[in-house]
């Protein structure tokens, strides 16, 4: 393989800025650990990220790398998603960082080498690049999740995490090297061809089905969620929050790339084994929730359950699906920001339940935007999350999987339980706790970018359209 | 003339109310803005009334524009002779509403107040959409804050009221959900127009009728789920209980004459014997358990459910007579039952009890407001030359054309609906006055006789009158018996 050229170079813009704000940020450490200096340098890495990837990057399906990373509208799609969700979390944990006394540096340099890999897994064109830098990510986010050294349960949380991920990292590989077998390739476009006319055989059946279990621990989907609660439980509320969006956002992308490009000639097996990981998320996770009295688990459950809403538009399989799913992710990572938003805005009292109790007669702007971010997780118009339950629901249908979109339907009215309890307790009982203090600029910023795309995405969810590009 | 979009400015008009309301500093002016509001859209709604040609079964005042094209969904609205009185009915009682809690709401005023004005953005848009999927987000979006109403400003049994609101009509209506996804695959469009004119598979069309169905049953609501309504109306407010009563139990019927008739037809066969029986079930049982309440408010309750198996019964008859009858008496059930829940609302706000027996000889203390319940219970009950008797003679007649026993058996309703309102008024305002009603000033002011005198006003005409409201609905149901329902 040849070096890298500069053309090489150019798709890779985005990433690099993330890593050389990273870089500037590990030199600093000593110097910036009282001052905003690496809220403000990590927000300003996102955002150009995102505008790197818009306007810098090349023409339309460039790849380099020796094809191994593309860029393409697909991966322009989650570059700009998975940068949102790392500007937004870091505004959110401004406040958190001051109270637990966490280091700012490492921790905004976790976020932004996560964010990488996360960028990497979206754009990669091989099995290798993806687990590289979909590794990347896991390996940023259990320090994350860990990253309150004194505190038992956060430490508890990282264990846990890390050894289930390296379970799941196990079988992607073991996937990835029998995909190898089967085909001689871990290039996507290499496997597709390498597939097309052959019959299914066992062997490629297991290696669909460990790459796909794989992928489904990183979106934490049912049967591989078990980390998801307890990590979400344990970590700080941003991270929770930077879990929830960016790093499912990252592996919906990656199951999508995986699922439409290099095993498209197998579509049908493959939405089987997926029909099977949403179905079991959407029905599992939206029980469980429903006697979750911790608000992190709750969400964790509730993120759960969307990933099955999100994976509905990949089996419906084809350009429409992947439309939809990319919709779906979407929408999902700001009402899912914007709910932890309001947790996180909260401090201790937004971690349970029973802690909302009377916020709307204490802090009637906090409530309603609580409410605008619940009423959009259960899929009530006119919010985004309407929008985007309705085009995969819309996707399931077209594909003629009716009894799974009855299924996922139905699911939503015991997740509207779920949510709407939350809307009870702001609403409907009395206040037994001092009111919250003042939310702070940060935290204010974040809700109000998050309860926007929420509102505007269910008005007019058509904009997004020519962004949401299928692979 | 001012020529603008009427239907849109009516159905927003509200919402700009809602978020003038919200952002508005102080809570001083709030009920007045939300009067003013409410009445302004009376007013912007004025040229529908005048310029409509009844004439015609066509959609009115049509309004189309781009959506989410990506998807094959546009915004769409327009009206016709069925919608229109219901439009008029919403915005009407809107007014009320907000007229009837001036004294009554007393906390969190400036969210109580854009609920309602969000509610009536809702009830005014599901009337005026076109378009399936218009439809359904409105539909959609009155859940919201009517399960508020109920929830913060209800009775002591609120909350649980108020989640079993929510849940009973998400589970109805996420099914109706798939089956509009369904219908646009099927179709490719969601413009009703274009529906009905969509010749769909039977077999397709059975599976249709049963999503729309789970939808519709309970927004009416049908027997056997009815369960929802006692608890929702009884703890709701009085404006809560009004927009339940009046509007939201109307949309489900109004589903049935929008989506089920024109668009399945023969699902619509398929199923007409069970929705008959389901029906007349409706209106006896209801009748019988409305005959052992003994709070008043509960009592009006479950005569919805009863008065509400009448207006499907009209529907599912398929006959001209039927049809017309049931969607008067939707209109007229709207106006009564809106009335009887202001009427308790008002006596609760001075007694705080609706336990009936803790009521008696009104008509003493209170001889103006004995007055117009008489007046309204006698209307409800179908006593002659007022509202709902041409509604339920219409339905009758309907009923014995299709089959003589369901026209025996709803007779019987109308006898049990008599002696139910009629015993409710005799043992509330005759005989001796309660001792513990002694000292409390029970007269209406006049404030509260200004909301109820355009309801009073309204049964009379429409009783001597019906030919007013029927005169629109001749055409648009001649045309949606044609287009297949009818045998």
């Amino acid at each position: 393989m040849n070096r890298p050229t500069t053309a090489d170079l150019t798709l890779l813009v985005p990433e690099l800025i993330l890593v050389g704000m990273a870089l500037v940020l590990i030199l600093a450490a000593r110097r910036i650990q009282t001052a905003p200096i690496a809220l403000v340098g990590t927000v300003v890495a996102a955002l150009a990220a995102a505008a790197a990837s818009i306007w810098v990057v090349p023409s339309e399906g460039a790849s380099g790398f020796g094809g191994m990373i593309t860029v393409d509208g697909y991966s322009r799609f989650f570059e700009v998603l998975i940068a949102a969700s790392l500007a937004l979390a870091a505004l959110l944990s401004a406040k958190t960082l001051d109270r637990d006394r966490i280091p700012r540096a490492e921790y905004h340099v976790l976020l932004l080498l996560a964010s990488t890999g996360m960028m990497l897994a979206v754009s990669s064109l091989d099995l290798l690049t993806l687990y590289l830098g979909v590794e990347l990510m896991t390996l940023c986010t259990i320090v994350l999740v860990g990253i309150q050294v004194e505190n038992p349960a956060s430490n508890e949380a990282a264990v846990k995490y890390f050894l289930i991920a390296s379970f799941a990292s196990a079988l992607l590989l073991f996937g990835i090297s029998l995909t190898y077998g089967v085909t001689g390739t871990t290039d996507f476009a290499g496997i597709a061809s390498a597939l097309r006319g052959r019959g299914s055989d066992p062997l490629l059946i297991a290696a669909m089905g460990l790459v796909a279990a794989g992928l489904a621990f990183k979106i934490a989907a049912v049967p591989f969620h078990a980390w998801a609660p307890d990590a979400y439980q344990g970590a700080t509320a941003p991270v929770a929050a930077f879990l929830a969006a960016g790093s499912k956002a990252a592996g919906l992308a990656a199951v999508g790339r995986v699922a439409l490009v290099a095993f498209d000639s197998e579509a049908r097996t493959l939405s089987a084994i997926l029909a099977g990981l949403a179905g079991l998320s959407i029905v599992v996770a939206s029980i469980i929730a429903l006697s979750q009295t911790d608000m992190k688990r709750l969400l964790a459950y509730s993120s759960i359950a969307h990933a099955g809403y999100a994976l509905l538009g990949l089996i419906a399989g084809g350009p429409e699906g992947a439309s939809a799913t990319m919709t779906y992710a979407c929408f999902y990572v700001f009402m899912t920001l914007g709910a932890f938003g309001v947790v996180i805005a909260l401090g201790e009292r937004g971690e349970s339940v029973d802690g909302y109790q009377g916020l709307a007669a204490q802090r009637p702007g906090t409530a309603a935007l609580m409410l605008i971010f619940l009423l959009a997780l259960t899929g009530i118009p006119p919010t985004a999350g309407f929008a985007a339950k309705f085009v995969v629901i819309q996707s399931a249908v077209r594909a003629d999987h009716v009894p799974l979109a009855v299924l996922a339907v139905v699911c939503s009215v015991v997740t509207a339980f779920v949510y709407m309890r939350i809307a009870v307790q702001m609403y409907m009982k009395e206040p037994k706790q001092a009111a919250p203090a003042r939310l702070p600029l940060t935290v204010s910023a974040a809700l109000a970018v998050t309860a926007l795309v929420t509102l505007i995405g269910g008005i007019s969810p058509g904009s997004l359209a020519p962004w949401t590009v299928p692979p | 003339m001012i020529d603008y979009p009427v239907l849109t400015v009516t159905t927003f008009l509200p919402l700009a109310g809602a978020a003038l309301v919200l952002f508005l500093g102080s809570e001083r002016f709030v009920r007045w803005i939300a009067l003013a509001t409410t009445l302004a859209t009376l007013v912007v709604a004025a040229p529908l009334y005048w310029r409509f040609d009844k004439g015609s079964s066509a959609l009115q005042f049509v309004e189309a524009a781009e959506w989410i094209p990506d998807w094959g969904i546009a915004y769409a609205m327009g009206v016709d002779g069925i919608s229109l009185p219901f439009i008029f009915l919403a915005s009407v009682l809107s007014v009320l509403c907000v007229a009837a809690s001036w004294t009554s709401v007393r906390t969190r005023l400036r969210e109580f107040h854009v609920a309602l004005l969000v509610a009536e953005t809702a009830m005014i848009g599901l009337f005026a959409a076109s378009n399936l999927f218009l439809f359904f987000v409105f539909w959609e979006l009155i859940v919201i804050p009517v399960f508020l109403l109920i929830g913060v400003w209800g009775g002591p049994g609120r909350v649980y009221a108020s989640i079993k609101f929510l849940i009973f009509t998400l589970a109805g209506s996420v099914l109706m959900l798939v089956g509009i996804i369904a219908l646009q695959r099927l179709c490719g469009t969601l413009d009703l127009e274009a529906l009905a004119g969509a010749a769909i598979e039977p077999g397709h069309q059975y599976w249709l009728f049963a999503a729309f169905l789970a939808a519709f049953a309970v927004k009416v609501p049908m027997f056997p789920v009815h369960t929802w309504l006692p608890n929702a109306h009884t703890e709701a407010p009085t404006a809560g209980s009004v927009i339940l009563a009046a509007i939201l139990l109307k949309m489900g019927a109004y589903g049935f004459l929008r989506v089920s008739l024109p668009i399945l037809p023969d699902a619509v066969q398929r199923f007409l014997v069970p929705m008959l029986v389901v029906s007349v079930v409706a209106i006896v049982y209801g009748a019988y358990v409305t005959l052992t309440q003994t709070d008043v408010k509960r009592l009006i309750a479950y005569s919805s459910v009863s008065h509400m198996g009448f207006v499907t019964l009209g529907i599912f008859t398929l006959r001209q007579a039927g049809v017309e009858g049931a969607i008067l008496q939707m209109i007229n059930h709207g106006i009564l039952s809106a009335a009887l829940f202001l009427c308790v609302g008002m006596v609760y706000e001075r007694t705080h009890t609706r336990e009936i027996a803790d009521y008696g000889g009104l008509a003493k203390a209170a001889p103006v407001y004995s007055t117009l319940l008489a007046l309204f219970c006698l209307a409800a009950a179908g006593f002659p030359g007022l509202n709902s008797f041409v509604g339920e003679f219409l339905i009758i007649g309907g009923a014995f054309e299709t089959r003589f026993w369901l026209g025996a058996v709803a007779i019987w309703g109308v006898a049990l609906g008599t002696t139910y309102l009629v015993w409710l008024y005799y043992r509330v305002a005759m005989g001796k006055t309660n001792p513990g009603l002694a000292g409390l000033a029970l007269e209406l002011d006049a404030r509260e006789v200004a909301i109820l005198a355009p309801l009073a006003l309204l049964a009379v005409v429409l009783g001597l009158y019906p030919e007013w409201i029927l005169s629109y609905l001749h055409a648009p149901v001649a045309e949606l018996l044609a287009g297949g329902g009818a045998p």
